[in-house]
């Protein structure tokens, strides 16, 4: 038998890209070399820096990090600290050739128009509610709904800083000056806090991102909340979380959400929180949860402003 | 009196849901009275220092650290969360480092990592592959080059200092082995078994092992020589070395034989030494006519011959089914294996039928221009040849090669049948049969298309589904590729040019 395939990659299992997220296209064009940084089940992560993007199967969904392949990770023995070299969009790991070439980019749909703010306060409220239910022991998502006497020691302070959270942001559509509501504490506060590969506190700034950043298309104070949101993320030193983590913090505060958030989100603003749970509540341990609790924080903040107030219930979160 | 423990795993990363059940079973653990596992980030360390449980290798952790903090009732219920929780960290990377193999640079280095390891495979550019060769050999290693564009006279010449070591060379351009029950570059999962193969082609050993998987037996080793070794100039030394290897395997009992027809002289030294075992051998030259067997030796036209024969089978297949081709009387094969393709040949010719290929048997008409210009006559393509592949990655890894001559097959009212093969296994397409329902659905029945799927079902596409993929988009799936172009006849009559 003669097998025929290029040089460079002569014995090499060649594995098509499917889809690429905006971010992790560039990486492929843009990057020569980058590592193995971590292996799961379903995904590796390369990492070149401060930059990370994730390969996966089609099974763990789109995102603005990720590249989909037609692949199994667990048969592929890779490990954390192998090369990987790039060039041509192709990205080589020993034997393993991802050809980029041809990949369809993927991107988020717009946003959907939001119901009204009576019926945000009410998917707000219902997710209380089922946080109650159905958050997990870890994690923010029981924090939101003040329903059990803390366990542990992060339990403890899970509340306040949701609570601060949520006052910072309404305070800082006030503030006289970026750099004001750079050197705030609640966001870095969040930052690195919690169980988790991306720890709780990272989840719920990107849920409330997400929130804010699709409520922006159709309300002013929704889009000076997102605006100091993502500056204070920005501002954020190096070293409160994990590098993987913070690659994650500011691809969010860039804009760009994965699928499943998104989807979350586009459910939750059209007043069908069911479905927004359904697409989000499994991820990771309390991940999902987390970022329903950033949602829920974002909308309660979004619910103080002037221009929503009037027609809002008012639950504190 | 209390104790605090503290573990530091350095830029580590794990699955949250690993993490908090690792977390959860330290602690419920016995003499337990608080156990936190986080990354140790600023916030989190603020988190570990309030509940009293961060030590100083805790307090040292950078925020991509994971870190593993405990307090316990004394120093043993300590010492045993601690050792529990290592192992429950360490456990996920064993069982993925028992499925790897360590990352090296050199063929030295391997050998450091594995000492105990006696067979090197090469996969580098063909200039480079000698000097590896050599490399492993000089380091008391069997090798596997899976390389091709090796100069024949290299081949001779490694061959020969293996042969002086005894050592066995698999190739160049070795593209399957099954070794001690691991299937090395392109080959499938089949059980281990008494039948030893030793096979100058790929996909002949690919198709064998798996008819003999599906049969209910299994396979001892199956030994890649490489497609030159029956060459005169080689003089079939890595498969008299390999005979060697299989007729000295108390767990070998029958010996198969896969090649092109070899050059008589190199034919009388092989069965030669065939003749001096004592175990049965089935001999598949395909394409060889009048050949002289020793008596422990049966030859096999076909691969699924071969299988048979090696099981203790009766060669031979069912019932032809009364299905005629509606349209056209000529069938068309495009094929990934050239194997396929000379088996589908050598069918064709005995059943006196004239037949045309871009790589043809003895026998066969020469195609030029295979890609365009079809004769008037069965033609069979090796879409592995160069003409095909220049450039572009082999029909097995990207099927895509075969689009464009089944769009012209299919448009083609002169075809009535069209024969193809589907290859599963290690370093195959991950869904050819899905790439190829693609192309076939929709289409009115004509012509009928015929395939054959080599693989077994523990493959990592496994081949019960590829197979009701094919059948779901119409195509007629045959137990092997000799009963699959045996069934092309059948379907469009003799009666064709």
């Amino acid at each position: 038998m003669t097998i025929h395939v290029p040089a460079a990659i002569d014995g090499a299992t060649i594995i098509p890209i499917r889809r690429a997220g905006v971010v992790a296209a560039e990486f492929c064009k843009s990057v020569a070399h980058a590592e193995v940084a971590a292996v799961f089940e379903r995904s590796f992560y390369l990492s070149c820096g401060d930059l990370f993007v994730c390969v996966g199967e089609p099974a763990i969904g789109n995102g603005p990090l990720t590249l989909i392949a037609d692949m199994r990770v667990a048969r592929r023995g890779l490990r954390p600290g192998e090369p990987a070299r790039i060039a041509e969009n192709r990205i080589t790991i020993g034997a393993m050739t991802l050809a980029c070439e041809g990949c369809e980019p993927w991107h988020p749909p717009r946003w959907p128009q939001a119901a009204t703010p009576r019926v945000l306060a009410s998917a707000r409220d219902a997710i209380v509610r089922r946080a109650v239910t159905d958050a997990p022991a870890e994690g923010f998502g029981r924090a939101l709904a003040h329903a059990s006497v803390p366990h542990d020691a992060f339990a403890r302070v899970a509340r306040r800083r949701l609570a601060r959270l949520r006052s910072w942001l309404v305070e800082s559509v006030a503030a006289p000056s970026a750099p004001a509501i750079a050197a705030v504490d609640p966001v870095g506060d969040l930052v690195g806090l919690g169980p988790g590969l991306t720890p709780s506190g990272d989840d719920v700034i990107i849920g409330a991102l997400a929130l804010l950043d699709a409520l922006a298309q159709d309300h002013t104070a929704a889009c000076t909340l997102r605006a100091n949101l993502a500056r204070a993320v920005d501002h954020l030193p190096a070293g409160l979380t994990s590098p993987l983590s913070h690659c994650f913090l500011r691809v969010a505060a860039a804009g760009h959400v994965g699928e499943r958030l998104h989807a979350a989100v586009s459910s939750c603003i059209t007043g069908d929180l069911d479905a927004a749970i359904a697409v989000i509540g499994d991820i990771g341990h309390s991940s999902g949860w987390d970022m329903i609790a950033g949602i829920a924080t974002a909308l309660a903040a979004f619910a103080s402003q002037p221009c929503a107030a009037d027609s809002v219930m008012v639950t504190s979160v | 009196m209390s104790v605090i423990a503290n573990e530091v795993r350095r830029a580590t990363y794990f699955d949250s849901i690993v993490l908090m059940r690792i977390s959860r079973q330290i602690a419920t653990m016995a003499g337990v009275a608080e156990a936190g596992l986080m990354l140790g980030t600023p916030a989190n360390k603020d988190i570990l220092r309030d509940a009293g449980i961060l030590g100083p290798d805790g307090e040292a952790a950078e925020p991509g650290d994971l870190i593993l903090a405990l307090r316990a009732i004394d120093a043993a219920a300590g010492a045993a969360a601690m050792a529990e929780a290592k192992r429950l960290l360490d456990a996920p990377r064993d069982e993925a480092a028992a499925a790897t193999l360590s990352v090296v640079r050199t063929i030295r280095s391997a050998v450091r990592d594995l000492p105990d390891a006696n067979l090197a495979l090469i996969s580098v550019p063909g200039h480079f592959a000698v000097a590896e060769a050599r490399k492993a050999l000089a380091l008391g290693l069997h090798v596997m080059i899976f390389s091709d564009n090796v100069a024949l006279a290299d081949e001779v010449a490694i061959k020969r200092e293996a042969r002086e070591r005894s050592l066995l060379v698999m190739g160049p351009d070795c593209g399957t082995a099954i070794i001690g029950g691991a299937p090395l570059c392109f080959a499938n999962e089949v059980p281990r078994g008494d039948i030893g193969i030793i096979g100058a082609s790929g996909t002949g050993i690919q198709e064998v092992s798996c008819l003999i998987a599906r049969a209910g037996g299994g396979i001892s080793h199956a030994i890649g020589t490489g497609g030159r070794d029956l060459k005169a100039e080689v003089g079939a030394i890595t498969t008299l070395m390999a005979i060697d290897a299989l007729d000295a395997d108390p767990a070998t009992r029958h010996i198969v034989l896969i090649s092109k027809p070899p050059e008589a002289a190199v034919a009388r030294v092989v069965l030669d030494r065939v003749a001096r075992s004592a175990k049965p051998f089935t001999i598949c030259f395909l394409g060889a006519s009048d050949l002289t067997l020793p008596a422990n030796a049966r030859a096999a036209a076909t691969l699924k011959a071969a299988a048979d024969t090696s099981m203790g089978r009766v060669a031979g297949h069912g019932p032809a089914p009364r299905l005629r081709a509606d349209r056209g009387t000529l069938v068309r094969g495009l094929f990934a294996g050239g194997t396929f393709c000379s088996e589908a040949q050598i069918v064709f010719a005995q059943a006196g039928l004239p037949v045309a290929s871009n790589v043809p048997v003895p026998g066969a008409s020469a195609l030029a221009g295979a890609q365009e210009a079809y004769v008037q006559a069965h033609t069979m393509i090796d879409l592995g040849d160069d003409e095909f592949t220049r450039g572009r990655p082999h029909p097995m890894i990207e099927p895509a090669v075969r689009e464009r001559p089944l769009a012209a097959a299919l448009a083609d009212p002169t075809v009535g049948a069209i024969l193809l093969d589907v290859v599963l296994g290690h370093g195959a397409h991950p869904d050819p049969a899905g790439h190829l329902a693609g192309l076939l659905g929709g289409r009115n029945g004509s012509p009928l298309v015929i395939a054959s799927v080599t693989g077994t079902d523990a493959d990592p596409q496994p081949r019960g589904a590829q197979v009701e993929k094919l059948a779901a988009a119409g195509v007629m799936v045959a137990d092997s590729n000799a009963e699959a172009a045996e069934l092309a006849i059948a379907v469009v009559g003799r009666s064709a040019r």
